[in-house]
């Protein structure tokens, strides 16, 4: 009897392993073959000499990563590109929790003012960032046209001529369709904290900054730590944007414009392959910054 | 009824017999018939309708064209070809990228599938040969003149077009003093192509060249005449001559300054856009425009010819079909129509003189004498670092343009970036 239960018990163990690696098997083979191979393989023919217009692909060993120090106009992009990252993140970040804050607030039509603040998100990046070409257009955009109006100007802005408002006014045009994001992932963060905290928190005399301090913050970490890292990745990532507004300018090229222009304008194939391969290690490690100091596994019990 | 049967079955056979035969000599009429092409061609290389119909009507091939702006074209053709496929069964080929493209062998030789005949009427066809093979074959003879608008010019009191580039500035000085247009003088200066050929075109206009035959830069000199073109953009743009907003602008959008009446001068004037300036229906300034030689210091004029061709593909499957369109295209029917249509001035001597001849050209022995001058911006062939070298140029001017760098500064910019280009 004792036997057969123990059969039948090994034969439903077997039985669950192999549905489990059923289930799991595709997404093995997906992943694999469309992030793990295109990751390795990049990594490995960046350390060769991969141009179609020159005969073989012989091993050059650390020449491309050298050359990509050397370059000044990737040393200026990676420097546009730590510029938009910081200001990205810290617009995205306090847009998104004062949103998060004053939507959790609310009690009445929350829904309709969330999906308001989610439309900019909505949008395709170069649809947005056509929208805002034609804001900023020096002759007949609306930008020009309010600060006319308003006497700030008396004549229309070239704003792109000034490399310093270049650069902040892409960054506001991301962080414009990025922002909904974070606000979503903080205020559901915020949703899971227990009101009773706050409850016993006030009879214990805690003012709103106090509160905001002791027992928002760190509860909300774990949400805050996803919202900077998705703020940080996707600000490394910018192109749409500074592209469509700004087209190769190197006053905002940034270090993936950089690559495509490396890759695809001027066939340098290898060469493009070790930069963006430097842009994802310069990501990862920022985002592992926050994964150790900010992240926290929260529990309510 | 035996013989009815008879007359019967041999009438059915011979009917048959004819029937087939004559199908037979129909399909051998078109014996591509029912092939689709795709064609990848940027805005002025998309024919109307009742052009590519009738293409459709002769061959039996049916079209598919695909319209890029130019400065996506190049990304597209080298996405695809890199993943292995076709970017179309025939595409665009500009004279910058054949020696790219030449040497990573990604275009089917053309010799033996196209109209030798036509070829040899075809000067600039020598452009987009690479290691003595022909790679495609031009419809759009691009070579650069001075297209202005001789209203504004007379209304400022002047009655003849500049000759040199300082007649230019006092010319477009005197349209500012005269309040006829605020920024007289069209150029790009955004980091685009456009940008980068002006230039070009006005190191010629200053007596100069890019490189020397062994390609070290001869515009580093302040003497040269690269310095002084670049200057000369410069100083026009301080003394308010130029838009400032043109650091924003590619050539196509200067050009739609040009049509809405806004600017004087298109300086690096496409010589097709004439057809196109000159439309009442596509241009505010039909009657308005006129064109000159470039201006020059050294009072020949010069030019710099920019041809646009067509070429298939080593991935396309369809390389018959494609040649088929490529013979269409240089027909002189299909030239003049996409002339008349598209403002592409007809590659083909023939029929340039034809057209010339009917009245058909506008300012058409300006645009001839000016032919004449044409030159290719490398002789010794367009190598394949050129639109690394271009990014390059388009960049360091953009930056000047800009303030961020002087004259000085830029020309050294680029000539590094030349020999970085060159070694790589």
């Amino acid at each position: 009897m004792n036997e057969i239960s123990s059969q039948r018990g090994s034969r439903r163990r077997n039985g669950e392993i192999n549905l489990g690696l059923a289930f799991v098997v595709p997404v093995i083979v997906i992943m694999g073959g469309l992030v793990l191979f295109p990751l390795v393989s990049t990594f490995v023919d960046s350390f060769y000499r991969i141009n179609p217009m020159r005969p073989g692909t012989p091993f050059t060993g650390l020449t491309n990563y050298t050359d990509l120090f050397k370059d000044a106009a990737v040393q200026r992009s990676w420097i546009n590109t730590f510029y938009y990252v910081i200001l990205a993140v810290v617009l995205e970040t306090l847009g998104g929790l004062g949103a998060a804050l004053l939507l959790n607030k609310v009690r009445y039509g929350r829904r309709f003012l969330l999906a308001a603040v989610i439309l900019p998100w909505c949008l395709p990046p170069v649809v947005n960032a056509v929208v805002w070409l034609w804001i900023y257009n020096p002759s007949y955009g609306l930008l020009n046209g309010l600060l006319q109006s308003t006497g700030l100007t008396s004549a229309p802005v070239v704003f792109f001529n000034d490399p310093k408002l270049a650069l902040l006014l892409v960054t506001i045009v991301h962080v414009w369709r990025m922002m909904p994001l974070s606000a979503v992932i903080l205020l559901a963060a915020l949703q899971a904290i227990p009101q009773d905290l706050y409850q016993a928190a006030k009879l214990d005399g805690a003012g709103p900054i106090k509160c905001f301090r002791l027992i928002t913050l760190p509860l909300i970490a774990s949400g805050l730590a996803i919202a900077l890292s998705q703020s940080t990745v996707f600000a490394f990532n910018l192109f749409d944007e500074a592209w469509i507004l700004a087209g190769s300018s190197l006053d905002t090229r940034t270090v993936i414009i950089q690559v495509y222009m490396f890759a695809f304008q001027n066939m340098r194939f290898s060469l493009g392959m070790a930069l963006s391969l430097l842009a994802m290690f310069a990501s990862l490690l920022v985002s592992l910054v926050y994964v150790l100091k900010v992240y926290r596994e929260t529990r309510f019990d | 009824m035996m013989n009815r049967y008879l007359k019967f079955m041999l009438s059915t056979a011979l009917f048959l017999q004819i029937g087939v035969t004559g199908a037979a000599l129909a399909e051998d009429a078109k014996p591509l018939a029912g092939q689709h092409l795709s064609v990848l061609l940027p805005p002025w290389g998309t024919l109307p309708k009742e052009m590519t119909d009738a293409f459709t009507a002769k061959t039996g091939i049916i079209l598919d064209t695909q319209t890029l702006g130019w400065d996506d074209i190049h990304t597209k053709i080298v996405t695809s070809t890199v993943a292995n496929t076709a970017p179309g069964d025939a595409t665009e080929v500009d004279w910058s990228w054949v020696g790219q493209f030449g040497a990573s062998k990604w275009y089917q030789p053309l010799d033996g599938l196209v109209s030798a005949e036509a070829v040899k009427d075809t000067p600039t066809a020598k452009i987009f040969t690479y290691d003595g093979k022909l790679f495609a074959v031009p419809y759009n003879n691009d070579f650069r003149v001075l297209i202005y608008n001789k209203t504004h010019l007379s209304k400022a009191g002047i009655n003849t077009p500049p000759k040199t580039p300082d007649d230019l500035l006092k010319a477009a000085k005197a349209i500012k003093d005269a309040k006829i247009s605020a920024y007289p003088i069209g150029l790009p200066l955004s980091a685009t192509e456009g940008t980068s050929t002006t230039w070009y075109l006005l190191t010629k206009a200053f007596g100069g060249d890019l490189f020397d035959k062994d390609f070290k830069p001869l515009f580093v000199d302040p003497q040269s005449g690269g310095y002084k073109a670049l200057s000369f953009e410069i100083q026009a743009l301080k003394d308010g001559l130029i838009d400032p907003a043109v650091t924003g602008l590619k050539d196509v959008e200067v050009q739609e300054l040009f049509k809405s009446g806004k600017i004087s001068f298109d300086i690096a004037g496409w010589a097709g856009n004439l057809a196109v300036y000159a439309d009442a229906s596509k241009s505010q300034v039909a009657n308005d425009v006129a064109a000159a030689l470039m201006p020059s210091t050294t009072g020949a004029t010069r030019t710099i010819g920019l041809p646009e061709a067509i070429g298939i593909p080593a991935a396309s499957a369809n390389g018959k079909a494609a040649a088929a369109f490529i013979n269409w295209m240089l027909e002189p029917e299909t030239e003049i129509g996409s002339f008349k249509s598209l403002g592409n001035l007809p590659p083909r001597l023939s029929v340039l003189k034809q057209l010339n001849g009917e009245g058909a050209l506008k300012d058409g022995e300006i645009l001839l004498a000016q032919a004449a001058a044409v030159e290719p911006l490398f002789a010794q062939g367009t190598p394949g670092w050129y639109p690394e070298f271009s990014s390059a140029v388009a960049t360091a001017i953009n930056q000047t343009a800009k303030g961020q760098l002087t004259v000085d500064q830029a020309v050294q910019q680029i000539a590094e970036a030349a020999k970085t280009a060159s070694q790589e």
